[in-house]
């Protein structure tokens, strides 16, 4: 709307002044181009942790296997921040807000799924690492639009290493938090294709991008 | 007091031993179903014995007194059976708003159920709103979105022969699924044979088409036909067939789903067109048209006939000579060619 017309205006403007370094005005796809990018590969991601959850699921053994396995959450530390919002708090996310939620959530996901490796067979340990490397990209893809959008990156990158949080008191509940992670992971990557969605609309397809290009006077 | 109306409820099957009141077991009484008196083979002292009750001997027993034909007592009995388990069908057709929960008895039981419904979501339990139309559904609307935790829905059926419950157990995104689309429309596309223009519009059911995208698939085949075409549309509330069969009846449906979660719709309405084909041209006026083309054209047209020169067609005699003589030329190039 009226900010874009102010840009070109300005763009315009500064094009046609002689005594200024010569300025180019182009347009790169940009933020949108990312936006849609990263979509996909949360889309990507969910398709993979499917097989994934399934190969480790079988792995922990019963209970966790079963498909109507329903546990109550037991109240431990909250070491990843889970996806599950208010409706309205959610609708009404800042650009901002809701890309550092995606970006905090999947970093500390990513640690924990990469303390999950040397687990099992070889089969899941290399499927894991498959995984742990897409996880990756996400998080970078998502730092990408962040910085393309202008936006500082979360502070505070990595949490504490898995080896000094508090570790399960037993084998069972240690597989229980092996359950949730998975369950967390899964509803973030649903939940960050309807974000990606909503910042797909918001964000316009192309940005425009002033280069400073310095000419002999 | 003793005629006051009674209910009472038996099993299919069971053998019922019905009392006159506080009359003694050798008083002479006469009983009554429905108004018909009830030979006395049925009876044991002042007892009314049915073996064995079928459905159709529900109805009013009444019980008098022998002489005095008074009253003595009044039953109205219902057969029926104890409810088998219900079916419950948990749906989000407005997503990111709630679900509904629908139920119905596989069996009918012939007297009253009441259904009880609870929602327990982790350690909450919600309230499912009962629906005044239809009947037997309730609906819920989500307090968070984006759930780790399953729902647990279990629906209680109860009549005064018994009970049985049932439960489902989903994720919030297990259960999306949209309502067809709607107002969907098939034309022609005039001058081409082989399309069919599609456009339809989003379920007026689903609130959110800007955040929460659906996707569509179209499935098209000539009533001639069994095989269906396919064809998904990951945006666009419109779509172009371009390989139809000419002069053909088309079927066309649309489904949609949500573009990342849940499952497709139930199919649409199907609607009907046919493609666009040329009008055939009148009699009368075929003479003129192939007249002018004959004159013009390739040494492929067949050597013209008299048809072209129909009397009727060609307006005075001159051009009847010119008709003739072009008809000449022609048939020699004709002969030239073939």
């Amino acid at each position: 709307g009226d900010s874009w017309g102010l840009f070109t205006f300005l763009c315009a403007a500064l094009c046609n002044l002689p005594a200024l370094p010569a300025l180019n005005c182009t347009e790169e796809p940009g933020a949108g181009h990312s936006i849609q990018k990263t979509y996909h590969l949360t889309r990507y991601l969910e398709l993979q942790l499917r097989t994934l959850a399934g190969t480790y699921l079988n792995y922990l053994g019963p209970p966790f296997n079963e498909p109507d396995f329903n546990p109550p959450r037991l109240v431990r530390v909250e070491r990843v921040p889970s996806a599950t919002v208010d409706l309205d708090l959610w609708r009404g996310l800042t650009d901002n807000a809701r890309l550092a939620a995606n970006y905090r959530a999947y970093s500390r996901l990513l640690c924990y799924l990469r303390a999950l490796d040397g687990q099992g067979t070889a089969e899941l340990r290399h499927r894991l690492g498959h995984f742990c490397s897409s996880l990756q990209g996400l998080v970078l893809s998502i730092a990408g639009v962040m910085s393309s959008l202008g936006y500082p990156l979360p502070a505070g990158g990595s949490p504490a290493p898995p080896g000094t949080s508090p570790l399960a008191p037993n084998d069972f509940l240690k597989k229980m938090d092996d359950f949730w992670l998975l369950k967390e992971l899964q509803t973030w990557l649903w939940r960050s294709a309807k974000d990606f969605n909503r910042l797909k609309k918001k964000v316009p397809p192309a940005v425009v991008t002033l280069r400073l290009e310095a000419r002999g006077f | 007091s003793l005629t006051d109306s009674h209910i009472q409820y038996e099993r299919v099957g069971a053998d019922v031993t019905m009392k006159c009141g506080s009359m003694d077991w050798d008083a002479a009484v006469t009983w009554t179903a429905n108004g018909t008196d009830i030979d006395e083979s049925h009876l044991n002292g002042s007892y009314l014995i049915l073996k064995n009750v079928d459905l159709t001997q529900s109805g009013q027993y009444s019980c008098y007194e022998g002489s005095s034909w008074h009253l003595k007592y009044q039953t109205y009995l219902r057969v029926g059976t104890p409810p088998k388990e219900p079916v419950l069908m948990c749906r989000s057709n407005n997503y990111p708003k709630g679900f509904y929960c629908s139920w119905h008895l596989p069996t009918p039981t012939y007297i009253p159920n009441s259904f009880n419904i609870s929602v327990i979501h982790g350690t909450k339990e919600m309230v499912c709103e009962k629906d005044v139309f239809p009947k037997n559904r309730c609906h819920i609307r989500y307090l968070q979105l984006f759930s780790t935790v399953k729902y647990k829905v279990t629906l209680t059926v109860t009549n005064a022969l018994g009970k049985n419950s049932t439960t489902a157990t989903f994720d919030e995104f297990a259960i999306v699924k949209p309502d067809p689309p709607e107002s969907v429309v098939a034309k022609p596309v005039p001058n081409n044979p082989r399309r069919l223009e599609v456009s339809w519009q989003n379920p007026s059911s689903w609130p959110d088409p800007e955040s929460f995208p659906l996707k569509f698939f179209l499935r098209y085949r000539p009533l001639i036909l069994d095989q269906w075409q396919h064809v998904e549309l990951s945006d666009g509330t419109s779509h172009t067939i371009t390989d139809a069969y000419a002069g053909k009846e088309y079927i066309i449906q649309v489904a949609a789903k949500d573009n990342d979660i849940g499952t497709w719709s139930d199919w649409s309405v199907a609607v009907h067109a046919t493609p666009w084909t040329e009008e055939p041209k009148h009699l009368t006026t075929e003479a003129q048209v192939t007249e002018t083309t004959s004159a013009s054209t390739s040494s492929f047209m067949p050597p013209p006939t008299t048809k072209i020169c129909d009397k009727g067609a060609v307006v005075g005699s001159g051009a009847m000579a010119v008709c003739w003589t072009a008809g000449l030329v022609l048939a020699a190039y004709g002969v030239l060619f073939i």
